[in-house]
């Protein structure tokens, strides 16, 4: 009895060890876990220390260079392409990732009131999040996003976020407006990083609380846009402007640069955005003080451009210049029928089978077609830098992830490249200007 | 004096559809005694069919307008049969938390099956156009909904007087028990009540739309206020009042806008408000005062 009670507490050490040995190795070879990928930094150095202190002088050499071996995989195991992951076929997957997952979670506004930009960002997010883990994730993590509806609403987005943070996101996706934005800051306590993926406020980033925006804010916006007025020999201009951060910060914006750089605001012109439609008497202030080499710059809708150009060109003056902020890009400007030869600023161009176009094409063939396909790839933007937080942080510690995205520089993204460091948590990402050009969208300017 | 003559062509141009509006509002309030906020979602739908028209589709005004014309008049059918129906004879207060349900019932299904996002649909090309008298610029479509508005309420008065369903409306409005007790059969009475405020908002939305040019999921709420604000100026369920009230406001508003500074010109809406707080204090009736047994 004495001798079987041995053999049995002998095979079972000895099974013991071997699953131990073996799990090792697994891990080891196949998927570094969110824990071994933090690993080289704290545990394993130290066990590697203990080894070496016991191995003779001859190992050292080896033992020495072994770190740096391992350094390397994990760098290569944690890279991540967005090429690869946009070329994924869902249909044909690899092995699912195993590892522990990388939790982004997205505090959407999916009502009527920022629906407009996290609606299609959403169905992106969640596209583009499948074809990473399609493509065998990052470094054998797959990547997990978690959406809450902040329903346009401080309080609503404080739970949502807490949910959010109780369900263990690393990173989290903010909505795009500042109220709610701020809200969602309050929560998170600068325990980890926010990105806010359409919002172009500038009262948004701050890396001080790891506070990110995903694209240019409305001054770079409205500044690139003086820019290619007065280097397009322009000197002139009239601004449509309303109160509020948007559709007023940006026309004040512009007309400042505007007069900096050399020109004159002729005009500005107050008007209801969404409301008016009925732009007869704008029209008459318009043409009483245009000669028709300005600019009219503005940050309205596209169908209240087609009104008021409409307008304006009943009146005789037809050769203004017509620029608008991102606005256009997501209100039906390619659209409308009076939109020839109108500019605006927006966060990228689809062209060439580029990343921006492989994403909404394939959103399309998905049988998802983006209503916004500029905040379809400022979703792929933001999920591909919450990515390299990761990576470069080398750990799912959020601060760590957070410090990381805050000295992130030249990460290929979706739209173009972006870059963290020394900034003020707005990208030095550029600002497209797109003009539509025999009734199709063209890229007239890249303004870095 | 060019400038006031101008506003004012403007502003009847506007005031014309919130006109359209209060009528319907009007129609449905002198039989159900209930302001229906569902009402602006007969916008909310026709702006869709639009843009489903003229965008998915490709077709042009011709098609688009009998097409927003029958959904506005489907879909205030619709929402009698599926919402107010099974409320009828509750207290005042329930058949108003319905509209406000119907209401965001529709906006919500709105952002969850077609985004939040603006979807814009070309405007027919003559919308801009101005004809030039003297100093004066005339819009081609201001002309035009002033005129429909103006034939659309002789059509209206014609039916409420002079045919058998106008009686029976009236005599709803009256005593809808009496009424019964007399032969009216209140289900089609109250029906035919939601068609004629459907086409009343179906031609409303026409202009509304061809100015516009775009659909959201809140694109109805806008004229909807204005509608009740007509409304309400007029003395509430009273059609003439109703009229009224739609072409004050919006005289009001174009002369507000070119009076206020341009600092001001924001809160054109708010002062607007404020000056029907002041009409309320000296006349609560309204524009148009009738017993609430003549009412409609």
């Amino acid at each position: 009895m004495r001798l079987n009670r041995l053999l049995v507490a002998s095979l079972a050490v000895l099974a013991l060890v071997a699953a131990a040995c073996g799990d090792d190795e697994e891990d080891a070879a196949e998927a570094p876990a969110a824990t071994t990928t933090a690993a080289p930094a704290v545990e394993e150095p130290m066990a590697e220390e203990e080894e070496m202190a016991e191995e003779p002088m001859a190992e050292e050499e080896e033992m020495a260079e072994e770190p740096m071996a391992e350094e390397e995989d994990m760098a290569m195991e944690m890279s991540f392409d967005v090429d690869a992951a946009l070329d994924a076929d869902l249909d044909n997957c690899g092995p699912a990732p195993t590892g522990d997952p990388f939790i982004i979670g997205f505090a959407a506004d999916l009502s009527e009131v920022g629906g407009f930009a996290d609606i299609p960002i959403s169905e992106a997010a969640g596209y583009y999040v499948s074809l990473i883990n399609c493509a065998g994730g990052v470094g054998g993590h797959p990547v997990a996003l978690v959406i809450e509806d902040v329903q346009g609403n401080p309080e609503v987005a404080q739970r949502a976020t807490a949910d959010l943070l109780d369900a263990g996101a690393h990173v989290i996706l903010g909505p795009p407006f500042a109220d709610v934005g701020d809200a969602v800051l309050q929560t998170v306590n600068a325990s980890r990083a926010v990105i806010f993926v359409a919002s172009t406020e500038p009262v948004l980033p701050d890396p001080s609380i790891y506070s990110f925006m995903t694209t240019f804010s409305d001054t770079q916006q409205a500044e690139a846009a003086a820019q290619f007025a007065i280097d397009n020999g322009i000197t002139r201009a009239i601004t449509f402007s309303s109160e509020g951060p948007y559709f007023g910060y940006n026309p004040e914006t512009f007309a400042a640069k505007f007069e900096e750089l050399g020109g004159e605001l002729v005009l500005d012109v107050s008007y209801v955005p969404f409301e008016d439609f009925d732009f007869a008497s704008h029209a008459n202030e318009v043409a009483g003080a245009a000669d028709g080499t300005e600019i009219l710059y503005t940050a309205m809708i596209a169908p209240q451009l087609d009104a008021l150009r409409g307008a304006i060109e009943e009146r005789g003056i037809d050769s203004i210049v017509y620029f608008g902020a991102d606005a256009f890009g997501v209100s039906g400007i390619t659209v409308i029928d009076n939109n020839e030869g109108v500019y605006w600023t927006d966060h990228g161009f689809g062209v060439d089978n580029n990343r921006y176009q492989r994403l909404n094409d394939g959103l399309a063939a998905a049988g998802m077609p983006s209503e916004a396909p500029g905040f379809a790839a400022l979703a792929g933007d933001a999920i591909t830098v919450a990515i390299q937080g990761f990576i470069d942080a080398g750990s799912t510690d959020p601060l760590a992830i957070a410090e990381a995205i805050a000295s992130l520089s030249g990460v290929e993204a979706v739209t173009d490249t972006i870059g963290y460091a020394g900034t003020d948590g707005t990208p030095d990402t550029p600002v497209y200007i797109l003009q539509i050009v025999d009734g199709q969208t063209a890229l007239a300017a890249r303004m870095q | 004096m060019i400038d006031l003559v101008q506003s004012l062509i403007d502003g009847l141009g506007r005031g014309s559809i919130y006109a359209l509006l209060a009528l319907g509002i009007a129609v449905i309030f002198g039989v159900m005694h209930m302001v229906n906020f569902a009402h602006g979602e007969l916008i909310t739908v026709s702006a869709y069919v639009a843009f489903a028209v003229g965008v998915t589709a490709g077709w042009g005004w011709w098609a688009a307008v009998p097409l927003v014309f029958c959904a506005a008049v489907g879909t205030s059918v619709a929402i009698e049969f599926i919402a107010f129906r099974w409320v009828r004879g509750s207290s005042d207060f329930t058949m108003l938390l319905t509209s406000f349900a119907v209401h965001f019932l529709v906006q919500a299904i709105f952002v969850m099956t077609m985004g939040a996002s603006v979807r814009s649909f070309p405007r027919p090309e003559w919308a801009d156009r101005v004809w030039s008298v003297g100093d004066l610029n005339i819009q081609v479509i201001d002309v035009a909904v002033i005129g429909a508005t103006a034939a659309t309420l002789a059509v209206t008065v014609y039916l409420l007087q002079r045919t058998m369903f106008g009686i029976s409306l009236r005599a709803a409005a009256e005593d809808f028990d009496a009424a019964r007790l007399m032969g009216v059969r209140s289900n089609k009475v109250i029906r035919r009540a939601f068609i004629l405020a459907g086409a009343l908002a179906g031609i409303a939305a026409i202009f509304f739309l061809m100015r516009t040019g775009q659909a959201r999921p809140t694109t109805g709420l806008s004229p909807l206020l204005k509608g009740i604000l007509a409304a309400i100026i007029g003395g509430l369920g009273n059609m003439r009042g109703a009229v009224y009230g739609g072409l004050l406001l919006g005289v009001s508003e174009v002369l507000l806008r070119s009076w206020l500074p341009e600092d001001l010109v924001g809160i054109t809406d708010g002062v607007v408000f404020a000056l029907i707080a002041l009409f309320f204090i000296f006349r609560p009736q309204g524009l148009v005062y009738v017993r609430s047994a003549e009412r409609v």
